[in-house]
């Protein structure tokens, strides 16, 4: 009895259970801790104490931040429902052309880099913008993009794709003949979709609607380049971390667990209202596209189309200009390629770190998220379920909470061990290793556990037979899991800006201090590079899965 | 080729007893056959003795030598899934070359032990096909071929025709027995086709509620259960209350009481087991006599099924007890009316007695 027990502790997968569990104690339940416990000390005296909550909760620099964070959050993302919602209705419900043009636009609108949407609307839109001197020609003087309104705007087009996509495949779940039971008990068509679909659909939109808005909250970039005053936590913890250099950052990590709660009380409040509505969706009578006629038709088109190309328009505006002719900051008529050149001189560093740094995280969690993966779906024990648990968080704790807790962790706790290159690799490791095990999970749960039985009998170790007969069948699973974490890891800016040093600047970084410093030309230049490396890994992701949209998610 | 012993076998899942002191002895060679209804624990002894779970307590060796303790990969005891877990990323030979070459064998010996075990199952000209481009009993053979080429100690089989359709299922069956006896091999077989069991089997193991019941030959099964659970589960059976007492049961038919000699002594009630295809049915009121060598029982007709070369005929006793009997189609019992009169007729040693509880005893 003893003998069988301690043989079963030491099996395979029982050892690489422990591994993940005290990696993932290492690089993520220690730093968030660190920072909870930093926020609750007083940095003078080394005592507890509330005051630093306190303090943040009556001084109103910290207030209005609170305020205008959950006010650009929660607008933002009504936003991006009004813009998603109904994008969904019109591609699932009517016959439109070119829906998986609108779909790959959609997901291209997703993955670009956040902050790219900010800068771009800034020449559009900002003080010495092309549509703000249009106008200004004609003696009219339009409001400018700087401020809450923009930040607002910035963060509908950016986020509505996550609403867009979700409730669009919620929307074609919908048992066809709940509708139709609808209208023959005398619906009309409008009743029937705010009495009916909207409801069955509300689980789906609810979850996109929290992506957005946790997301919104720690958007570090958009507030930071279109603020001009305006402040929202994020930027407040920056500026906090970057004052408080030397000493214990006590404010900064203050406003940081703050953050945390508010993504965490959105998420319960989801959970709770998510519990009392579930709808098993059976495909029995799946919805039908109605073709609609004359301007019904004509306005569908114009609305569907209008609004991925509006939310394209950042990307469009940053490609170009990173064509024109420059001479230094001043763009100077025609087209040339003095920003690359210009880039190429001063700042190729800024390009191979960003390449090494989210390659080497990638090959890390491309690793680790096989195994994860095998061991949330295989084994059903607590530690299993707790890593599964465990996964989740990274996604609810903002990038520079993140780097805030590395840096006391590993900077200021530990003997000095990790280069400033080292850190990035894991925070992008632990930040992005999710979405590889989210992908690789559900690849995992489609193959039959006798498989793996199957070889261990034939005779393979329980490593032999994961190798020989798990990886080649979720390999689309890992890759396009890894193509995800790749996306994000190199347009990671926020936990970037609090741990690089001189020799590690990355593109976004780059981008963030050019845009800062008015060098739009190097700015436009860099997020060309990282817009094309991104499309490209979307392209890849489209070859390796069956279901396009929902590998985003 | 080994023999397999299993002893004080114990299987808990947390409070839920799965298996509970089994005790298990199988010569080498045999063809055994685990059957019961569902839940009983079948697939748990299985996966038990390949090595997929750990036994609670109890030992499982093979040839003598204990393999509880040994993890799933070393336990040399081969497997042939229900789903037949065909690795869809390999080839049919590569599916069967797997096991070999998990043994380091040389590679001109795989290509010849493929190719041979290919013939076995008839699968040679399906070399370099994948799994998804075979049928399910093709998809099967293969299960089959890549268990058997590594030449296990023992075989293990669980349900392996349970996915297939009928025909199929009775033509793969009959190719398995000759390939298992061809070979010789220890075969543990799972099945809760008992039609199945008793055509294969050298030795059926009769399960329920992680107990073994009975385990024996086919023909003993059927004809000699050990239990009432065995009477009734291996084909089907009717029975009857009586009430012993010494070496007599008295069973109640119509008005009077029939007395029936008890191959042993007992004391109370008991249930008298009767096989449909003992009874036979004749028309009309009839009178029973305890001195004929058959009793017969007065029932009147409920239903008459005809299913071709066979009829089921069902009556009810006076005493509201349903009785089947299953008999060569006779014109004159199927033209019968409902509840009309007729007589069950049973020859006395075609009787046999159990305790009365559902798990009860054979008495004698
Ligand atoms: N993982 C498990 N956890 C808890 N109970 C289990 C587990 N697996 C099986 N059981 C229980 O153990 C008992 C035996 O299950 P088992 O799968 O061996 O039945 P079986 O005889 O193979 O049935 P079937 O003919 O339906 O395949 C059942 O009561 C089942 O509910
Ligand atoms: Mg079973």
């Amino acid at each position: 009895m003893n003998l069988s027990l301690s043989r079963q502790r030491l099996d395979f997968w029982t050892v690489v259970t422990i591994a993940i569990i005290v990696m993932l104690s290492l690089l993520l339940v220690l730093p968030i801790l660190r920072v909870l416990l930093l926020g609750f000390i007083d940095p003078d005296t080394g005592n507890f104490t509330l005051g630093n909550f306190i303090e943040v909760f009556t001084r109103n620099y910290y207030v209005n931040g609170l305020k205008n964070t959950l006010f650009v959050g929660v607008l933002g993302t009504v936003g991006a429902c009004l813009i998603g919602v109904p994008l969904a209705f019109f591609t699932t419900r009517f016959i439109v052309r070119g829906k998986a043009l609108i779909s790959t636009l959609a997901i291209l609108v997703l993955v670009s880099p956040p902050f790219i949407g900010a800068y771009a609307w800034i020449m559009i839109l900002g003080s010495n913008g092309v549509v703000t001197n249009f106008f200004g020609n004609f003696g009219l003087d339009i409001p400018t993009i700087y401020g809450a309104h923009g930040i607002i705007l910035v963060f509908s087009l950016k986020f509505f794709p996550f609403i867009f996509l979700m409730t669009q495949t919620a929307l074609n779940a919908v048992n066809k003949s709940l509708e139709d039971a609808a209208e023959n008990l005398g619906c009309s068509p409008w009743q029937r979709f705010y009495k009916i679909t909207l409801p069955l659909v509300f689980p789906a939109v609810s979850t996109g609607a929290i992506i957005c808005f946790v997301l919104a909250i720690a958007d570090f970039g958009t507030p930071a380049i279109l603020g001009r005053g305006f402040r929202t936590l994020s930027t407040i913890a920056l500026s906090a971390y970057r004052s408080e250099l030397g000493g214990p950052p006590t404010m900064a990590v203050t406003v940081s667990i703050l953050m945390m709660a508010i993504s965490m009380l959105a998420l319960l409040a989801q959970r709770r209202i998510l519990s009392k509505r579930r709808y098993a969706s059976s495909l029995t009578n799946l919805p039908v596209p109605v073709r609609l006629k004359g301007w019904k038709n004509m306005l569908v088109h114009v609305l569907s189309h209008g609004i991925v190309i509006l939310a394209m328009i950042p990307s469009a505006v940053v490609v170009y200009t990173s064509f024109l002719k420059t001479n230094g900051p001043v763009f100077v008529g025609g087209f040339g390629l003095e920003s690359y050149q210009r880039i190429w001189r001063d700042a190729p560093e800024a390009i191979t770190n960003s390449f090494v740094f989210a390659i080497s995280a990638v090959v890390f969690i491309t690793i680790a998220s096989g195994l994860i993966s095998y061991v949330i779906v295989r084994r059903e024990t607590r530690a299993a379920a707790s890593i599964d648990f465990l996964m989740m968080v990274p996604y609810l704790v903002p990038g520079v909470v993140m780097a805030i807790g590395f840096v006391t962790v590993f900077r200021n706790g530990f003997p000095d061990v990790f280069s400033a290159a080292a850190l990035l690799i894991m925070i992008y490791f632990i930040r992005r290793l999710p979405y590889g095990v989210r992908s690789t999970t559900s690849s995992l749960r489609q193959i039959k556990p006798s498989l793996e039985e199957a070889a261990v009998n034939l005779g393979a170790t329980p490593l032999g037979a994961f190798m020989k007969v798990t990886v080649p069948l979720i390999l689309p699973g890992i890759i396009v899991g890894s193509l995800m974490s790749f996306i994000t890891a190199i347009n990671e800016l926020s936990s970037t800006l609090i741990i690089y040093d001189s020799g590690t600047i990355t593109m976004p970084v780059q981008v963030y201090v050019a845009v800062l410093d008015g060098e739009f030309g190097i700015a436009a230049a860099l997020s060309t590079i990282l817009l094309l490396s991104t499309g490209a890994c979307v392209y890849a992701v489209f070859r390796f899965t069956e279901n396009r949209d929902s590998a985003f998610l | 080729m080994a023999s397999v012993e299993i002893s004080g076998l114990r299987k808990l899942y947390g409070s839920v007893v799965a298996l509970s002191d089994i005790n298990v002895s199988i010569p080498s060679g045999t063809f055994y056959t685990l059957l019961g209804p569902s839940g009983c624990g079948k697939t748990t002894l299985l996966r038990t003795i390949a090595g997929f779970h750990s036994q609670s307590s109890g030992d499982i060796s093979v040839e003598g030598r204990s393999i509880a303790h040994l993890p799933a990969h070393q336990r040399d005891v081969a497997m042939v899934f229900q789903d037949y877990a065909v690795f869809p990323h390999l080839s049919v030979r590569d599916n069967i070359a797997f096991g070999l070459k998990q043994r380091r064998i040389e590679a001109n010996e795989i290509r010849q032990r493929v190719d041979q075990v290919m013939e076995v199952v008839q699968l040679g000209k399906f070399a370099n096909r994948m799994p998804h481009e075979l049928s399910g009993g093709q998809q099967q053979r293969v299960g089959l071929a890549r268990a058997i080429v590594v030449r296990p100690k023992v075989l293990l089989m669980d349900e392996p025709l349970s996915n297939l359709d009928a025909k199929l299922r009775v033509d793969l069956r009959a190719e398995l027995r000759r390939i298992q006896q061809d070979l010789g091999v220890t075969t543990i077989y799972v099945t809760h086709d008992q039609e199945e069991a008793l055509a294969l089997s050298d030795v059926v193991c009769v399960m329920e509620g992680g107990v073994i019941q009975q385990a024996a030959s086919p023909l003993d099964v059927y004809l000699r259960p050990a239990n009432r659970f065995v009477a009734s589960f291996v084909g089907s059976n009717n029975f009857l209350d009586v009430d012993c007492s010494g070496a007599e049961a008295a069973l109640k038919c119509g008005g009077e009481q029939v007395l029936l000699d008890l191959p042993n002594q007992h004391s109370g009630d008991a249930v008298c087991a009767i096989r449909p295809e003992d009874i036979t049915v004749v028309p009309g009121k009839g009178s029973s006599a305890s001195d004929r060598p058959e009793i017969s029982i007065p029932v009147r007709i409920k239903e008459v099924s005809f299913i071709g070369r066979e009829m089921e005929v069902f009556g009810v006793t006076e005493h509201g007890e349903t009785l089947k009997s299953v008999s060569r189609s006779d014109p004159s019992v199927i033209d019968l009316p409902l509840d009309s009169d007729a007589q069950f007729c049973i020859e006395r040693h075609n009787l046999s007695f159990f305790e009365k509880e559902p798990l009860g005893g054979r008495i004698g």
